[in-house]
């Protein structure tokens, strides 16, 4: 069985490549890869307006990994989902634009950029992604309240995924 | 006489002069030598002393100005605007600042103070960068370029340090992934870069670098860990020099990268590292994982295999050079 490691190494790799869809079989396990097409999405995706998220991987019970969806938008049906168990309101997720390790602080002395409460505008600074000491500090990009943040200091974030709901003002 | 001072120590620009055998040469007072030596010291004079064989001049004054920077630059230069203050709290920070005014900061805009009160590193940790001593630079850039692509930009300017320190001094010059620059294991710059986005486009990028150029000691704390070129070379360099250096190297490969691709980049980074297929530990926020750096994959993310066989993708981290 591959290991969670390797398959993440594989998704890289394929999606940099050409290949649109891959299979691996080996004792009795199987690995199906498969790219949606830009343009088979591009209309859900205006319709949903979500913004990309990471990719998914639905394992069955036997173990074996059916399908990972590899492409940069994927993923709206859990999102629509999500956004719904938080009630009826219409919050703003704040994603991250790139792979990197969060932070929500300039340092690890320092008070957080934001907390659940706080007003934010569009330009406030609400954390930092970190990738090869690149400190990309991640704008609000929408005036309103933080209600939650979704993700721990120093946990590594996938591009798209989901940091913080805002309450739109 | 402060300048007589000195002249003796020109003069022996090979050796050391005793401090009794200036006090006999000028006819002052040891008391006095000592003071001019230390007013010399104070203007920037890189002056070294050592006990029994007296002092030595390691470096000329090597002030750093507007106008001597902007000398240093042809017309083909990339970097049309140097801003220059002798103490900055941090070149970043101003830096951050002249984003704000727009009409200050075209393409290629300079930051360079002769001190940082409050230089930092890699998440707020400070950055000793005391007066006369160090390049303290940052760069102001608005490129063109997919935000998932910048953190290619520090690898980038990790081989420009490298390459202006090997073009001005005959020193070994390594890089430690990401983008620390190492002497003999010890570290002689660090690259610290700052992004600002929209989601979907980059706005500016300010990469600021720290290279420690003439300080001959360094604080009881860094010392195990920290270098100059001059302690590595054993002998002063001129900052300008190497601003010189970098600038040009940087824009060179800036250039290859935007019409090229980091494919161009990403070979002259693995001949010049020192952590590729050695025994490392990484410490992350959340973990400490011991294995070998495999490798490092076209984004610049490391690959670091542990005992197990497991992948780890290494995006931050500090990285321990084991079994060096």
């Amino acid at each position: 069985m591959l290991k969670i490691q390797e398959i993440r190494e594989l998704i890289n790799l394929i999606d940099q490549s050409s290949i649109e869809e891959f299979k691996f079989e080996q004792n009795g396990s199987k690995v199906t890869i498969r790219k949606q097409l830009k343009s088979q999405l591009k209309n859900q995706v205006e319709t949903t307006r979500v913004v990309a998220a990471p990719p998914t991987m639905n394992v069955n019970e036997q173990g074996d990994i059916q399908q990972v969806a590899v492409n940069e938008v994927s993923n709206q049906k859990e999102e629509t989902k999500e956004a719904a168990v938080k009630g009826n309101e219409n919050y703003h997720a704040i994603t991250s634009p790139m792979v990197g390790t969060f932070y929500v602080a300039p340092s690890p002395d320092s008070a957080p950029y934001v907390a659940v409460g706080d007003k934010v505008k569009e330009d406030s600074v609400v954390c930092i992604v970190e990738a090869m000491k690149l400190m990309n500090e991640i704008e609000s990009e929408i005036k309103g309240e933080i209600v939650e943040v979704l993700v721990e200091n120093g946990q590594l974030v996938e591009y798209g995924q989901e940091l913080f709901l805002v309450k739109p003002e | 006489m402060k300048g007589k001072v000195l002249q003796l120590l020109r003069d022996h620009s090979n050796e050391y002069i005793s401090g009794e055998k200036i006090s006999q040469a000028l006819s002052i007072s040891r008391t006095m030598v000592w003071k001019y030596i230390d007013a010399l010291r104070k203007e920037g004079y890189d002056i070294i002393a050592v006990s029994n064989k007296g002092y030595l001049l390691k470096g000329e004054v090597d002030s750093l100005s507007e106008h001597g920077i902007q000398a240093r630059l042809d017309e083909r230069s990339i970097f049309r605007n140097v801003v220059y203050q002798p103490v900055l709290e941090s070149t970043q920070q101003l830096a951050q600042q002249l984003l704000q005014e727009k009409e200050k900061n075209g393409q290629g805009t300079i930051v360079i103070a002769n001190e940082q009160t409050g230089g930092r590193g890699r998440l707020g940790r400070d950055w000793h960068s005391p007066k006369n001593t160090g390049v303290w630079m940052s760069i102001i850039l608005y490129p063109k370029l997919d935000i998932r692509q910048t953190p290619q930009l520090t690898l980038l300017t990790a081989v420009a340090v490298v390459r202006a320190i090997e073009k001005i001094t005959e020193l070994d010059v390594h890089i430690k992934w990401p983008n620390d620059i190492l002497i003999n294991k010890k570290k002689v710059a660090g690259i610290l870069t700052e992004l600002q986005a929209d989601p979907d486009r980059v706005k500016s990028v300010i990469i600021g670098i720290g290279l420690n150029v003439n300080q001959t000691s360094f604080p009881e704390e860094i010392k195990d860990i920290a270098t100059s070129i001059a302690i590595e070379g054993n002998k002063g360099y001129k900052r300008i020099d190497l601003i010189e250096a970098i600038l040009f190297e940087f824009q060179w490969l800036y250039e290859v990268y935007l019409s090229k691709g980091f494919s161009f980049i990403k070979p002259l980074w693995e001949a010049r590292t020192t952590t590729l297929g050695k025994r490392i530990t990484a410490t992350t926020p959340r973990d400490v994982i011991t294995g070998v750096a495999d490798r490092m994959d076209d984004d610049g993310v490391l690959l670091l295999k542990d005992d197990e066989g497991v992948i780890h993708r290494i995006y931050s981290a500090d990285i321990k050079i084991l079994h060096d």
